[in-house]
C-alpha cells in the first residue's frame, strides 16, 4: 500500500555501528534527553498522553495515562520511585524487542532516562530474559559508554539530574514478563504473579511505585520528545496512532520485523512485508499478535487491519504484542495447538488452580488427539477446561492459554472433530456453559 | 464503616474488611481453601469467586474484595456454582483420592466441598502426576505432596508467623509442590499449627495420624494451662480418652494459634506421674477417709498452720481454698508462692509461650489484692525456716521443690494431679481433676478469665480442686459453698471486686478481663498534691 512507512523505531536500524554510543549520537540519540531535562516531568507526561502512544507489551494501555497512575510525591511519602522496562520478551512469535535493543540499544537507554524523569523515578531497571544473555552484553556495553559519557549516572548532562540505569538477568520464565511477577523475580522471589490491587504504580517494586514498560513503548519516547505528539498523531489511526513493530513468522518468503503505521492492511502485511505464502500454498490462519491470541482465518485476514481496534471487531482477537505468525494450508491445526499448549503447560507458574492444573490436562487432551486418541467427549472436555480457565485466575497467563483453545475450536471446529473420527456435531457450541 | 450488599443481604462492615468475612457475618460462607484470617490473602485457590452485582467487575475472589460502599456481590448465582465446580475439579485432578488411608478425611475441604460441588461424573482421563510422599518434614509433621492443593497457607505461617520459612513452593505448572530445602527440618515450637491450617491431608500430624478417624472425636471447649497465656483449645475426645488438642480461635490471646507442647500436654492426663488415689502416710486411701484425716491434720495442728494457694490451680479451687481457710481456720496464715515448678518445660517465647507456666497467676494476684493478708514466697520461707510451721496445705503447686525446701518437720497435705517433690513429702494426699477433665477459669497473662469446659470423667478418685475443697471445708465445720463450679465462680464475683459481675455467662466463649483494682490509698501528701494540680 502506497502509504507512508516512517521509521521511528528502526531509524538506526542497519547503520554501520548503530550500537554504539558514537553512531548513535550522530543519528541523533540523546538529543531529546538534553530536550527532556531541561521539561517539567508533568510537561513530558502530557506529550506522552496527548501522542495516544499505547503500551507495545500486548495490553495497548495508553502510556501516558499509566504514567500518571503513580501517586504525587505528596501522597508517596519518602519512598522512590522505579521505572522497570520489560525485556523479558518471550511470548512465541514475538521477537521484536531483542532486535530493538541489539540494533539500538541507546534509544532503550535514552527512553528510560527520559521516562524516570518523568515519573520521578531515580532507578530504572531493564529485566531481559535469561535467554538475553547476548543482548544484555551489548546492552551493557552500551549503558558503560553512555555512563562514561555522562549520559547515565550521577549529574547527567551537567544538570544536576541523578538516574542510573541497570540491567537484570531473569531466569528464563515466560511468566517473568507478566509485570507483577516480574517485579517478584527482580525482588529476587519466586517468579509469581501478584495480586491486584495494588497495582504496581501505586505498590510494585520492594512495595515502591513502580511504571513496568515495555522495550519498544520506551523506545518511541525519545522521538516523542523530539518530534512532539501532534506529528505521532498524525501517523496510524485515530485510536491507535503511531508505528508499531511486527515479528512475522511462520510459512511466509521473508521472515522478520517489520515497522509499519498502525492500521497498515493485514494482507498487505502478508503479502508484500512478508512476501507471500511459498508457492503452490493457500492461507488457513493467522495468528496476530503473538501465540495467546485468538487465531484468524484467511477471510478475516483479508478484511482486518494491524492495529488495536480492528483485528478485534473483526475477527474478536488482539494486536497484542504483534507477534504475526502464519500458517498455511499444509498446517496440522490440532498439532500446532498441541505445541502450542506444551508451552503453556511448561510456563505455567503454578500459583493458582485453574491454570496449574488446567494448562497440562488440556496439553494432554491435544496430545492424545494429535494421536488420533481422542474422542469428541475429549473435545467438549477441553472447550469446558478452557472456558473454566479464561477470567478466573490471578494474572492474564490463564487467558491467554485459553483463547488460542477457544478460538481454534470455535474457528476450526472440523479439525479437531475430524481427528476424532466424527462430523462436527449439530449442537456443537464453542461458547456453552463452563462445568457441567 | 462502609455498607456492603451479599446475596441481596445489607451489612455494615469495618473498612478493610473483606467479602468472605462480610458473608460469615450474614451466615453465608464462602467456601475458599488459601484464605485464613491470620494469614495474609494469597488469592490462588479461586475457590471463592463470587459474582460482583454492583460496585466492581466480576467475577472475582472474595478474599482480595475489600468492603466499600456500593458494593455488592452475589453468590448464589448458577455461574457461582459452575466457577465452584470448575475449581474443584481442577484441585482434584491431579489430588489422588486416597481417603480412606487419609486422616483428613471428616475434616477435608475437598469433601466438604465436593459434596456440594462436585461433577460427580469424572472425565478426568489422563494420568495423575505423581508427587512426594511421606516426607518428614519435622518432628510433629508429615508432608504429602500430592494430596496438597498448592494453597500456600503453610508457607505463608512460616514466612508470618514463626518467620522461619522452611516451606517453600517447587517447581512450576501441574509438578508444583510443597516442599522444604534439602536438609532443612521444621524446628520450631509451633508445628502442630501447620497441619491444623493444612485445609487438605498434605500436612498431617505425627502424633495423631492413624490414632481416630475424627467423626468419632466429640470436641469439648476449654484453655490450655500450661502456661500463663491461656491459649484456647478443643479437647477432641472419645469415650473418656483425649486423642488430640485443637487451637480454638480467640483474636484476643492466641488467634488461631497453640504451642506444640501445649498440643501433647493432654498426655500427661494418663501419664505415669498422675495422682489417681489418695493416699494417707504413703497408703492408698479412700477420698474420704484421706479428707478425713486431712481435717484432723489441721484441725489439731500444733504449730502454724500454712495454706498455699495454687498459682496453676483455677480461680474456682483457690477462691474455695481461701474461703475455707477464713472460715474454720482462723489462725492459719495463706501464702502465694510464685516461680515454675522444678521440671516444668522452660521454653518461652515473645509469642505464646509464656515464661511463667502458672496458667492463674493473674488470678492469684487478683485474690491477693482482695485480701491483703495473703503471704508471699519469702514470708514461708522465713516461717519454714523459723520452724513456725506444723501443717501445710498445698494446693496443687509442688511449694516444696520451688523454695527447695524438703519438709522435714512439716506435715503436708498435698491437694494436686501429678507426683512431685511435694506430693512425695506430703502426709495426705488428695487426688486432682485435670484441667479437662472439670469446668472452671484460669485468669491469664493479660487478667483475662477464661472458661474451660470439662471434656471426659476426672480419672480414678480425682475430683475437680472446688470440690475437693468443699469436702474439706465440710469436714471442719463449715463448707465454702463450690457445690458447683458455677457456684464457686459466683461465690467468687460477689466477694472478690475485679470479679464483680462475672458469670459463666457472661464470659463466654472469649472470657472477660478483669477489672482494674482501684489504685492503692496514698498519704504521701506530695503525691497528693501533684494530682490535685
Amino acid at each position: 500500500m502506497d502509504v507512508p512507512k516512517p521509521r521511528i523505531l528502526t531509524r538506526r536500524w542497519g547503520l554501520e555501528g548503530s550500537h554504539t554510543l558514537a553512531v548513535a549520537r550522530k543519528h541523533g540519540a540523546y538529543e531529546s534527553l538534553r530536550k527532556a531535562l531541561t521539561m517539567e516531568p508533568s510537561a513530558i507526561t502530557q506529550v506522552v498522553k496527548d501522542s495516544g502512544l499505547r503500551g507495545r507489551g500486548g495490553a495497548g494501555f495508553p502510556t501516558g495515562v499509566k504514567w500518571g497512575f503513580v501517586p504525587p510525591p505528596e501522597k508517596r511519602g519518602d519512598k522512590p520511585v522505579y521505572l522497570i522496562c520489560n525485556a523479558d520478551e518471550s511470548e512465541p512469535g514475538t521477537f521484536k524487542d531483542r532486535y530493538c535493543i541489539w540494533n539500538d540499544p541507546h534509544a532503550l537507554i535514552e527512553g528510560c532516562l527520559i521516562a524516570a524523569w518523568a515519573i520521578g523515578a531515580k532507578t530504572a531497571y531493564i529485566y531481559l530474559r535469561g535467554e538475553f544473555k547476548f543482548v544484555k552484553d551489548r546492552l551493557d556495553a552500551a549503558l558503560a559508554e553512555a555512563r562514561e559519557a555522562g549520559l547515565v549516572g550521577r549529574n547527567i548532562l551537567g544538570t544536576g539530574i541523578d538516574i542510573d540505569v541497570w540491567t537484570h538477568l531473569g531466569a528464563g520464565a515466560y511468566i517473568c514478563g507478566e509485570e507483577t511477577a516480574l517485579l517478584s523475580s527482580l525482588e529476587g522471589g519466586r517468579g509469581q504473579p501478584k495480586l491486584k490491587p495494588p497495582f504496581p504504580a501505586v505498590e510494585g517494586a520492594w512495595r515502591c511505585p513502580t511504571i513496568v514498560n515495555n522495550v519498544e513503548t520506551l523506545q518511541v519516547v525519545p522521538w516523542l520528545i523530539e518530534h512532539g505528539a501532534a506529528a505521532y498523531r498524525a501517523i496510524g489511526t485515530e485510536k491507535s496512532p503511531g508505528t508499531k513493530l511486527f515479528s512475522c513468522s511462520g510459512h511466509i518468503r521473508r521472515p522478520g520485523v517489520y515497522e509499519l503505521p498502525l492500521g497498515y492492511p493485514m494482507i498487505e502485511l502478508l503479502n508484500d512485508e512478508c512476501g507471500g505464502l511459498h508457492d503452490g500454498r493457500t492461507l488457513k490462519a493467522v495468528i496476530p499478535g503473538g501465540s495467546s491470541v485468538p487465531v484468524m482465518t484467511p477471510d478475516e485476514v483479508a478484511r482486518a487491519t494491524m492495529d488495536y481496534e480492528s483485528i478485534n471487531e473483526v475477527a474478536g482477537s488482539y494486536l497484542g504484542s504483534g507477534g504475526f505468525i502464519v500458517m498455511d494450508d499444509r498446517t496440522d491445526l490440532v498439532a500446532a495447538l498441541a505445541n502450542l499448549l506444551r508451552f503453556y503447560a511448561h510456563e505455567s507458574c503454578g500459583q493458582c488452580s485453574p491454570c496449574r492444573e488446567g494448562t497440562g490436562w488440556m496439553h494432554s487432551i491435544l496430545q492424545r488427539l494429535a494421536a488420533g486418541e481422542a474422542t469428541e467427549f475429549d473435545i467438549a472436555t477441553l472447550r469446558d477446561v478452557a472456558n473454566n480457565i479464561h477470567s478466573r485466575t490471578i494474572c492474564f497467563f490463564g487467558a491467554s492459554a485459553a483463547m488460542p483453545v477457544q478460538s481454534f475450536l470455535k474457528k476450526f471446529p472440523e479439525e479437531f472433530f475430524g481427528r476424532a473420527g466424527v462430523d462436527v456435531p449439530d449442537d456443537w457450541q464453542p461458547r456453552a456453559a463452563s462445568a457441567k | 464503616m462502609p455498607t456492603v450488599k451479599i446475596d441481596g443481604i445489607e451489612v455494615e462492615v469495618p473498612a478493610g474488611t473483606n467479602m468472605i468475612e462480610a458473608a460469615r457475618k450474614v451466615g453465608i460462607d464462602i467456601p475458599h481453601y488459601c484464605y485464613h484470617p491470620h494469614l495474609s490473602i494469597a488469592g490462588n485457590c479461586r475457590m471463592c469467586l463470587v459474582d460482583v452485582e454492583a460496585g466492581g467487575r466480576g467475577p472475582d475472589i472474595a478474599c482480595n474484595m475489600m468492603a466499600r460502599d456500593g458494593l455488592a456481590i452475589r453468590t448464589d448465582t448458577p455461574q457461582v456454582a459452575t466457577m465452584r465446580r470448575a475449581t474443584m475439579e481442577f484441585l482434584l485432578k491431579n489430588h489422588p483420592l486416597d481417603c480412606p488411608i487419609c486422616d483428613q478425611s471428616g475434616e477435608c475441604r475437598l469433601q466438604d466441598y465436593y459434596m456440594e460441588y462436585g461433577q460427580y461424573e469424572s472425565r478426568l482421563s489422563d494420568p495423575k502426576v505423581t508427587k512426594h510422599k511421606r516426607v518428614d518434614i519435622g518432628d510433629h509433621l508429615v508432608l504429602d505432596a500430592e494430596r496438597c492443593i498448592a494453597c500456600s497457607r503453610c508457607v505463608r505461617f512460616g514466612d508470618e508467623i514463626t518467620g522461619t520459612g522452611e516451606l517453600r513452593l517447587f517447581n512450576r505448572t501441574d509438578h508444583t509442590e510443597i516442599g522444604i530445602f534439602p536438609g532443612a527440618r521444621i524446628q520450631h515450637d509451633y508445628q502442630g499449627n501447620l497441619a491444623d491450617i493444612c485445609p487438605v491431608g498434605a500436612i498431617t500430624n505425627k502424633d495423631f495420624r492413624f490414632t481416630k478417624r475424627v467423626w468419632y472425636l466429640k470436641e469439648t471447649d476449654a484453655v490450655c494451662t500450661e502456661c500463663a497465656t491461656g491459649c484456647n483449645v478443643r479437647v477432641c475426645h472419645q469415650q473418656g480418652q483425649v486423642f488430640r488438642l485443637l487451637p480454638r480461635r480467640n483474636d484476643a490471646v492466641n488467634k488461631s494459634w497453640m504451642c506444640d507442647h501445649g498440643r501433647q500436654a493432654f498426655e500427661a492426663i494418663t501419664g505415669l506421674d498422675r495422682l489417681l488415689r489418695a493416699r494417707v502416710q504413703g497408703q492408698p486411701a479412700d477420698l474420704d477417709d484421706a479428707v478425713a484425716a486431712a481435717a484432723t491434720l489441721l484441725r489439731e495442728a500444733g504449730g502454724g498452720v500454712a495454706v498455699v494457694l495454687g498459682h496453676s490451680a483455677s480461680n474456682e479451687a483457690n477462691w474455695a481454698l481461701l474461703k475455707l481457710t477464713r472460715d474454720n481456720l482462723p489462725n492459719a496464715t495463706v501464702y502465694a508462692v510464685a516461680g515454675n515448678d522444678p521440671g516444668a518445660w522452660d521454653r518461652s517465647d515473645d509469642f505464646l509461650m509464656d515464661a511463667d507456666k502458672n496458667a492463674n497467676s493473674a488470678g492469684i494476684a487478683a485474690l491477693m489484692a482482695h485480701d491483703p493478708a495473703i503471704r508471699d514466697r519469702s514470708d514461708l520461707v522465713q516461717a519454714l525456716a523459723d520452724g513456725d510451721v506444723d501443717v501445710m496445705l498445698v494446693l496443687g503447686d509442688d511449694v516444696l521443690g520451688r523454695l527447695g525446701a524438703d519438709g522435714a518437720g512439716v506435715r503436708v497435705i498435698h491437694v494436686g494431679s501429678f507426683r512431685c517433690t511435694t506430693s512425695d513429702a506430703a502426709t495426705v494426699v488428695l487426688p486432682a481433676a485435670h484441667p479437662y477433665e472439670q469446668d472452671a477459669t484460669w485468669t491469664n497473662r493479660d487478667r483475662r478469665v477464661q472458661r474451660g469446659r470439662r471434656a471426659i470423667h476426672p480419672a480414678g478418685d480425682s475430683e475437680p480442686a472446688w470440690a475437693l475443697m468443699e469436702r474439706l471445708g465440710a469436714a471442719l465445720g463449715k463448707a465454702p459453698g463450690a457445690t458447683s463450679a458455677a457456684a464457686a465462680f459466683k461465690s467468687l464475683a460477689s466477694s472478690v471486686e475485679s470479679f464483680s459481675g462475672m458469670t459463666y455467662q457472661s464470659l463466654g466463649n472469649g472470657g472477660a478481663v478483669l477489672a482494674s483494682p482501684p489504685s492503692p490509698p496514698t498519704d504521701d501528701e506530695d503525691a497528693l498534691e501533684t494530682i490535685h494540680a
